[in-house]
């Protein structure tokens, strides 16, 4: 039952706050030609079936690639979409596996794609609605005011994350500097992306502090950006991965545990019961991952990780909560080197989620890089071998993980 | 990168919703402003598209952005028609005083349709294949709303 | 294809504004599909929801959901189609041998949200959309014309299937009460209230509020759950082109690519005598014709000159279809969980003698642009 799948292919569209030469379907497109680019023997006609995903309130669209199929080359074929806010395109890449997997007859080549072109819409109005949903959606529901008022404090994901980042910081004992660290780890490695939004070479610790607070502890120069992007991801069968490139990358460990939203606050505000750095649906996601991949001691075991981390205080938690590394112990191993570029444990050469961030294609670049940095084909390769690696996502109110564990050797299952 | 953008109709979502339109639609919107039609051929099938598009879904071809373009007429044909008496970006789904006549419309010389208003024409009056001419609007803004509909010639 | 286990099934009566909350319905579902199998929320592995974020009016529609849907801590995703596509993605889990027991949902309450509205969400936002001249209303008026127009159909065989489909939703418990009609004519379909015409009010499959879910397990486990397990031997999807002007709407592309790959998959190759029972997501009248024409039940052109009613050459709908209550993201699911009825002989009123072999389909886009197509065994 089930069979082996194979990344054979991750391609991106160049990034950028606005990208206003291209409409949508044209942005998705330059993905999917970069990603066939490495793959030439393979033409989007052998491609068998899609699966797509993108945040649509963002965008205003709804169920977008209805008007996409053609930019996609999915007219007449086979399509499935495929939308869990921040994780999609986590969850569009774990549908991509699961669609080679399953071996229905006649899919064996499955492009998994995610975009969002952000510049459209208002995204923080898209970000608050998480939490508040449209005011008069919310009235017709009849969902009270006083909910309403405790969310607009909330204030969309800023909100969540520095609740985020002051539990952590207490617990880890870690101050603003530590956080401006990973930042500029981040921006130093988007500069060598040629996708990457956010490029700063000459970033430094204290420019980052020299920034005004959005919300302490989390200054402007810390957050993310918003980004118009798209990512595509092929993932095919052993044999034909084989065939068509040189270092097939077998997706051996998935996962995407879902963790209670009740607890997180009245209405998913953040500022309820439950510590927003426990991260209880990442530990478990991790252990059920690593699991499947046959990976006992992560830290000895993987050679590059992809953390989706918009905030700098989150790559320190999920680099610690996938376990990566001891609890309370992320922060030395920024300071000593571990996660450069050219360290032990190298963490998100491509800029991550920091430097960059299509929010639907954030979480599909996660395992994208990490496939390429298996396959030595990363814009910001990494100098050393990389035998294992992993991408993972976060979104929903915090409460939703995805992540996937490849190898360019199979975990033999079938 | 030229910033051409379109306000779509407020609605569901209470933001506003600019949509880049890229540069193909840019060239065709710009037409449109000057009240002219144009579309673009497919290299491999020879269909052409109005609004023109970069990909031919059919052969999967790009079509590239400085070739291929085609100055079409304002007249074409009914391939399709319905009348409702509802107005369709309303959120209570209200009705229009007067039925409105929506019709499907091919350019001659085109492979695709146009869906506009069809102006003046009772539904008794209405015949599939009839020769049908665009009514521009008097201040063309370069966007969809230029042509107000068609006309039976 | 490996044959995966259909379990348990639940689905929550429909109504057009029903007064309570949609997790508190969700969980309605949920719950009753475990007990309807006799498992526990612990059996779960994975969760598959089908809910869209513009019916549901909030961004990230199935954050909120993990609880009622039994996804806490366990394996969860959302597939933003429709219930029947959920499934797909359900027995992709399953097939792939990582997952022992999968529960799919889907629904959303029509009932908080202008529907009509949403759908035009989905038009092309740079040429269509700020026209406002396409919805799945109007669309639909464009398809049933096409379909008359081309093969000479008259709207009276097209009102025929609101009857009987109607007529059927009578005999079902669950069906929207509002759709019931036992004593509809011809007649009355065709002077009810013009929605785009020619389609009229009562071809119109009524969006309403409703969540449906089901249970998926493979062969082995299946057999220890239950001892009556339907069986999925065969699934096909397909997307065709999106503008209504490059289609031929007067019959479906998608529906024939789609049930080719799942006849392929099934083994089945006379759909008319090999299949017992159709369970088709006709969001219109007319679409029950261009649907079961694509699949293949008669020429393209003939779908009126088939007997359909329960009882006849090919019963389809016999639980009154998506006319007996349109609940968006749950009518294909449900679509699935009425052909599981028939083939477990437990569709009270409306069961198809003898049925053995039945298909359902699921649906989204303008003018049905995906559809997926599942045939289903019954296990004894």
């Amino acid at each position: 039952m089930g069979r082996q799948v194979c990344v054979a292919s991750a391609g991106f569209s160049e990034h950028a706050s606005k990208r206003s030469d291209v409409n949508m379907p044209e942005l998705v497109n330059e993905a999917i030609v970069d990603c066939l680019k490495r793959v030439p023997s393979l033409d989007i006609k052998d491609i068998d079936a899609f699966v797509n995903g993108n945040m649509p309130a963002f965008e205003g669209s709804n169920i977008p690639e209805l008007w996409m199929t053609d930019w996609m080359g999915a007219r007449n074929k086979p399509l499935m979409r495929v939308t869990t806010g921040g994780t999609t395109g986590g969850s569009v890449a774990i549908a991509g596996y699961y669609s080679v997997a399953a071996g229905l007859p006649g899919v064996d080549n499955v492009l998994a794609i995610a975009f969002e072109q952000q510049s459209q819409g208002d995204t923080s109005v898209g970000l608050a609605s998480v939490a508040y949903g449209e005011i008069s959606v919310m009235n017709s529901l009849g969902i009270p005011y006083d909910q309403l008022t405790l969310l607009l404090s909330g204030g969309a994901a800023i909100g969540i994350a520095s609740y985020q980042a002051t539990n952590y910081m207490r617990k880890s004992k870690i101050t603003e500097e530590d956080l401006a660290r990973v930042v500029v780890q981040n921006r130093h490695n988007a500069a060598k992306t040629w996708w990457a939004h956010l490029k700063m070479p000459d970033l430094t610790i204290e420019e980052v502090l020299d920034t005004p607070y959005i919300s302490y502890p989390l200054r402007y120069g810390m957050v993310c950006p918003a980004s118009d992007g798209a990512c595509a991801m092929l993932f095919t069968t052993e044999e034909k991965a084989k065939d068509i490139c040189d270092i097939p990358v077998f997706v051996n460990g998935v996962g995407s545990i879902a963790n209670e939203t009740a607890l997180i606050g009245y209405g998913g505000s953040g500022s309820g019961q439950l510590d927003l750095s426990e991260q209880l649906g990442a530990q478990k996601t991790s252990e059920i991952a690593f699991n499947q991949a046959g990976i006992h001691f992560p830290r000895k075991e993987i050679d590059y990780a992809e953390v989706y981390s918009p905030f700098p205080n989150q790559e320190l938690m999920w680099v610690e909560k996938l376990g990566l590394f001891e609890e309370n112990t992320a922060t030395k191993m920024y300071e000593t080197g571990v996660t450069a570029l050219n360290g032990e444990l190298p963490i998100n050469c491509s800029g991550g989620v920091n430097s960059t961030n299509a929010i639907g294609a954030s979480a599909l670049e996660r395992p994208a890089v990490a496939a390429l940095q298996i396959m030595g084909k990363a814009s910001n390769q990494v100098p050393k071998t990389v035998h294992t690696s992993l991408g993972h996502g976060w979104g929903g109110y915090v409460n939703l993980v995805t992540m996937m564990v490849m190898a360019d050797e199979p975990v033999r299952k079938y | 990168m030229n910033e051409k953008v379109i306000v779509a109709n407020k609605g569901l979502i209470r933001a506003d919703f600019n949509f880049w339109v890229g540069r193909y639609l840019d060239k065709f919107y710009d037409n449109l402003e000057n009240k002219k039609i144009v579309g673009n051929t497919c290299p491999k099938c020879g269909d052409v598209f109005v609004p023109p598009r970069k990909i031919c879904g059919k052969c999967n071809e790009v079509i590239p952005l400085e070739e291929n373009w085609v100055d079409l007429p304002e007249t074409g044909i009914l391939i399709n028609y319905t009348i409702t008496p509802y107005k369709v970006n309303d959120r209570a789904f209200r009705k229009v005083k007067k039925p409105q006549t929506i019709g499907m419309i091919q350019i001659d010389g085109s492979n695709t349709a146009l869906i506009y208003r069809l102006l003046n024409l009772e539904p008794d009056n209405i015949k599939l294949g009839m020769k049908l001419k665009v009514e521009w609007e008097e201040n063309t803004k370069g966007d969809p709303s230029d042509i107000r509909g068609f006309m039976k010639i | 294809m490996e044959k995966v286990g259909i379990v348990g099934y639940n689905q929550v009566k429909l109504y057009s504004d029903a007064n309570y909350g949609r997790y508190e319905m969700i969980f309605e579902a949920v719950r009753g599909a475990l007990d309807s199998a006799g498992l526990k929320k612990k059996d779960i592995t994975t969760v598959v929801s089908a809910t869209n974020d513009y019916y549901d009016g909030r961004t990230i529609s199935n954050a909120l959901t993990v609880e009622p849907g039994g996804g806490y801590l366990a394996d969860e995703s959302k597939v933003e189609m429709d219930g029947a596509h959920a499934v797909l993605y359900g027995l992709m889990r399953i097939l792939s041998g990582n997952h022992k027991l999968a529960v799919v949902w889907g629904g959303s309450m029509a009932s908080s949200f202008p529907y009509h509205t949403a759908r035009l969400y989905e038009t092309d936002p740079i040429w269509e959309r700020p026209l406002a001249y396409v919805n799945d209303i109007t669309s639909a008026g464009f398809q049933m014309r096409a379909y008359m127009e081309k093969f000479g159909v008259s709207a009276e065989d097209i009102a025929k299937i609101a009857v009987k489909n109607r007529k059927n939703a009578a005999k079902n418990q669950l069906a929207l009460v509002e759709a019931q009609n036992p004593n509809l004519t011809v007649k009355d379909v065709l002077e009810s209230e013009i929605y785009a015409d020619p389609v009229t009010e009562l071809m119109v499959a009524q969006p309403c509020d409703g969540v449906a879910a089901l249970l998926l397990a493979p062969e082995k486990q299946a057999l220890k759950i239950t001892d009556n397990p339907v069986w999925v031997i065969g699934v096909g999807y397909n997307q065709e082109t999106y503008y209504l002007g490059e289609r031929d709407l007067s019959s479906s592309k998608s529906m024939e690519l789609a049930s080719k790959m799942a006849f392929n998959a099934a083994g089945v190759k006379n759909p008319l005598s090999e299949i017992d029972v159709a369970e088709l997501f006709e969001a219109y009248a007319h679409e029950e014709l261009i649907l079961s024409e694509a699949i293949g039940f008669t020429e393209k052109g003939k779908g009126a000159s088939l007997s359909s009613e329960i009882g006849g050459d090919m019963p389809i709908n016999p639980s009154g279809g998506a006319l007996g209550g349109n609940p968006p993201c749950a009518t294909g699911l449900i679509r699935i969980i009425e052909a599981v009825k028939q083939l477990r002989g437990e569709a009270n009123g409306y069961q198809v003698k003898g049925a053995e072999k039945a298909i359902a389909s699921g649906q989204i886009g303008l003018c049905a642009q995906n559809n997926i197509l599942y045939v289903l065994e019954g296990g004894n």
